[in-house]
């Protein structure tokens, strides 16, 4: 019954196979759960017997002494009984700091880092998350995959408004705040896949900045499945990395999002703005080359106001931007009129 | 003598026309919109109020509506935020804020001190005034684009925002100012019109609470005032104390907000407290259990509650040590808490308890009321505060504190002092069926929001992951359930001032001193100057047939 409460919405497959702990609890999918969990059904289970002690006392009151004619006076007037009062307020007291105690000791556990911690970067922006991998180029967004029974923490960065980011099956939350660095960090304990959730509000799309994160084995971890490139398919990358840095704010069905949409863009005469100035350029390569690189130079007229990340050749090198190109090309018919 | 002289103005039906009543002793507009009675200003507040109550409940349904398929059903996600921001900033500015001090505190405090006004009157109408163009310039604010921001503004987004938050931030600095005023003129009502022998140990716990609150507004709404005003100079002049791309620092607002929106979780809340205590005495015809405990915790609350905002901020990334200090305060606040929750059941223990619709809603109070105290308890606890923060379980927690506690309290204050203030009677049995409704369609509700929160259900959310549609469309239904008895409460009561029986001079039994005036009482409240002689809450001293004898 307890247990009801604090499952994992994601009712993770791997993590359902095995069963139950002796809370009755879910399976611990993180090094967290010791520290929340428990606390949670300690006060879970105090708050019932007050409850329970508190309305019983009341409806046994309202049953026993309810008033049957209009003059009939209260049974007892007493307004004192020191020993009860100091009973109901010392029991309280020192239930409530074996809590705090307990919360506390658990927050400096969750806080301090572990030294063999793999280091990610989580960058928030309205609307999506990127993540970038410890000594790895190539970023992800929208997904994470992080390895089963590794620490992970994660330096927090904004480049816009507030956010959170929230795990709820690892116990997890930090909030994302402009202008600072802020660290989170969990070990997760089990396969499977999680939500991540921006938990502080941020906008229009709050609600839709989500990402899925894969707790993969050690050797599903290290083909690096982030990396979607292939050589001898670039279209096909370019239609990955689309999918986790670009589709967030352009779409590829002639639907206006953020930025403007994909479809029949490659080979158009577009109104962009330059210095304040308007002029017309042709959505060529050296122009989508720009827009990677550089995204304020040349906005498009009716966009000036969106706000997109540049991408260094660390993130997005020629041979992607040359995949991004190819597959920017499909979606148009101009595109696939030249080739 | 006692106060209860049957010679103050128990009904005889000989009185002559110099002695009408407050509502009948003028008519026309200007006698109401111009008026310096504290029971006509009340009445005005009390119509606001409700009408702000309503707006904010159209609100909530519509969220509620639109939440019942997890890919959002009557909105764009933009609009839904709209919505939601309308909600909190309704219910928690416009309404809950002055609903009880503003309307019932009007009422009833000069009248329980024995009092013929407030302290201040011209300040009370101008308090109330203030409170009517807030509420315009909030409304304007829709008009003029909306505002998206939810009701806790935060920067940078309130900052880069292109909506009329502006408006709505001036809205909020006027508001403000109408709480401030209020607040000193029922401190100085209280320390200066308290009738000769109402020690302050003999005030009703009503007054206490008042005071209390009194306090609070003084002092924490400035900061309000001020940090609204600095989002507006920010977003006019980009000063750079928020904005992080100027070099401010949205947490700094954080703190700004929260050391006042704490405090005024108080300044809604006590006031609640303040009734509750009331009306269990009355309908248990029994002294309040440990007065001057009660008392006191409501001052030492008030304290308190200034020293422990940061718990709305375990996530931002404060110092460990200031988690410790505000976690370890936050516990500490609840005690005081618990005891008044233990006290009100102690005076229901061997009391003589009428089953009215006030004591219906009373009894509703204790019951949502300690589940919201208590789950504050589970949120208290740092790191589980870690995982429950800002999702549905936080949602559900000051709802069972803001709606569930503080509206059935205002909703029980309103049933009780209702003969008092227009001589009527309401129908018993629909107040005691709406009262039914509000008390199970809350609980459906709200407890399906609990559950979802523990499970990570963030809140503010115009879409959500299909796991939890079950759940919020149960807590739809609930909501629909709260409206209808919401609906039938209001018109049960508006329909009594025209077909209601006329009520008793003290309906209920009371013994402080607002039962003791005329009812509805005359302009001045009393005929003559009251004179209080016994010690509050003592039912000794009840003359019974004055709850026999139709009022004037």
């Amino acid at each position: 019954m307890i247990s009801y409460l604090l499952q994992d919405p994601a009712k993770p497959v791997h993590a359902m196979a095995e069963g139950v702990d002796q809370y009755g609890q879910l399976t611990k999918l993180a090094s967290t759960f010791s520290h929340v969990d428990n606390l949670f059904y300690f006060t879970y289970v105090v708050c019932i017997f007050f409850f329970v002690l508190i309305t019983g006392v009341l409806f046994y009151s309202v049953v026993k002494y309810r008033r049957k004619t209009f003059d009939q006076p209260a049974v007892s007037n007493r307004t004192h009984n020191t020993p009860l009062e100091v009973v109901w307020t010392v029991v309280p007291l020192i239930i409530v700091m074996v809590m705090f105690a307990w919360g506390w000791k658990g927050s400096l556990d969750m806080t301090v880092v572990p030294a063999d911690a793999r280091q990610y970067k989580a960058l928030a922006k309205q609307w999506n998350w990127t993540f970038f991998y410890p000594n790895d180029a190539v970023p992800s967004s929208g997904e994470l995959w992080l390895e089963v029974n590794k620490p992970a923490a994660f330096t927090l960065e904004s480049s816009d408004v507030l956010h959170a980011f929230y795990m709820p099956s690892m116990r997890v939350k930090r909030d994302v705040v402009p202008g600072r660095f802020q660290t989170v960090w969990f070990q997760p304990t089990t396969e499977g896949e999680f939500h991540l959730f921006c938990a502080e509000y941020c906008g229009k799309d709050h609600s839709q900045m989500y990402a899925k994160v894969h707790v993969v084995s050690a050797d599903v971890y290290r083909t690096r499945p982030w990396d979607t490139w292939d050589d001898k398919n670039p279209k096909k990358g370019g239609e990955n990395l689309y999918k986790s840095l670009c589709a967030s704010c352009h779409t590829i069905n002639g639907t206006k999002l953020t930025g403007p949409t994909w479809k029949d863009l490659w080979g158009k005469q577009e109104q962009v703005v330059e210095a304040g100035q308007i002029k017309t350029v042709t959505v060529d390569e050296a122009y989508v080359i720009e827009s990677i690189r550089k995204p304020d130079q040349k906005k498009v007229v009716g966009f000036e106001k969106a706000n997109m990340t540049a991408f260094d050749d660390k993130v997005i090198d020629e041979k992607r931007v040359k995949g991004i190109i190819e597959y920017m090309k499909s979606l148009s018919n101009a595109g696939s009129e030249k080739k | 003598m006692t106060t209860n002289a049957p010679a103050m103005g128990v009904a005889t039906g000989s009185h002559d026309t110099v002695k009408k009543n407050y509502l009948e002793i003028s008519k026309g507009f200007w006698s109401w919109a111009g008026t310096l009675d504290h029971k006509r200003i009340g009445i005005m507040y009390l119509i606001g109020v409700s009408l702000a109550l309503l707006a904010g409940g159209v609100f909530a349904m519509l969220v509620r509506l639109h939440l019942w398929k997890s890919t959002g059903v009557l909105f764009d996600n933009a609009t839904y935020n709209q919505i939601f921001t309308l909600h909190g900033v309704f219910m928690v500015f416009i309404f809950i804020i002055p609903a009880i001090p503003g309307s019932l505190g009007n009422m009833v405090l000069p009248l329980m001190l024995g009092a013929k006004d407030v302290a201040l009157p011209r300040l009370n109408l101008l308090s109330f005034y203030l409170w009517l163009s807030g509420t315009c310039l909030a409304l304007y604010a829709i008009v003029a684009g909306g505002f998206d921001t939810g009701w806790t503004f935060y920067a940078p987004y309130s900052i880069y925002t292109n909506q009329a938050v502006v408006s709505v931030g001036l809205g909020i600095f006027l508001l403000g100012f109408s709480s401030i005023f209020t607040g000193l003129n029922f401190i100085v009502t209280t320390h200066k019109l308290r009738a000769p022998g109402l020690t302050w140990f003999r005030m009703p716990l009503f007054v206490w609470a008042i005071y209390a609150t009194a306090i609070l507004q003084v002092l924490a709404t400035p900061v309000l005032g001020i940090t609204v005003l600095l989002v507006a100079f920010e977003r006019l002049y980009h000063i750079g104390i928020f904005d992080p791309r100027l070099g401010g620092d949205p947490v700094l607002f954080e703190h700004f907000f929260w050391f006042y929106s704490h405090p005024a979780v108080y300044i809604m809340v006590l006031p609640a407290f303040g009734i509750i205590s009331d009306l269990i005495s009355v309908h248990s015809r029994k002294p309040l259990f440990g007065y001057k405990l009660i008392a006191f915790s409501s001052i030492a609350i008030a304290m308190i509650s200034f020293l422990v905002w940061g718990h709305h901020m375990f996530t931002s990334g404060q110092s460990s040590y200031a988690m410790f200090a505000f976690s370890f305060l936050t516990f500490f606040v609840g005690i005081p808490t618990a005891i008044k929750e233990f006290s009100w059941v102690a005076t229901v223990w061997k009391g003589s308890i009428a089953l009215n619709s006030p004591m219906l809603y009373t009894l509703s109070f204790l019951i949502i009321f300690a589940i919201g105290g208590l789950t504050g308890v589970i949120l208290g606890a740092l790191n589980v505060d870690i995982h429950l923060h800002d999702t549905y379980f936080v949602v559900a927690h000051f709802h069972y504190v803001m709606m569930g506690s503080i509206a059935l309290a205002f909703f029980a204050g309103v049933h009780h002092w209702w003969p008092k203030m227009f001589g009527v009677m309401y129908s018993e049995f629909y107040a005691k069926i709406a009262c039914a409704l509000i008390f199970v369609g809350f609980n459906a509700t709200f407890i399906p929001q609990f559950i979802m929160g523990s499970r990570g259900m963030p809140r503010r959310y115009a879409t959500y992951v299909p796991e939890f549609e079950g759940f919020h469309q149960a807590s739809t239904i609930g909501a629909l359930v709260i409206g209808t008895g919401v609906a039938l409460m209001v018109g049960n009561l508006v329909l009594s001032i025209f077909t209601g029986k006329k009520a008793m001079q003290n309906e209920w039994g009371g013994v402080t001193l607002e039962w003791l005036s005329p009812t509805p009482p005359p302009l001045e409240n009393f005929y003559e100057q009251p004179i209080v002689t016994t010690e509050v809450y003592d039912y000794t001293t009840l003359d019974l047939r004055t709850t026999q004898t139709p009022c004037s």
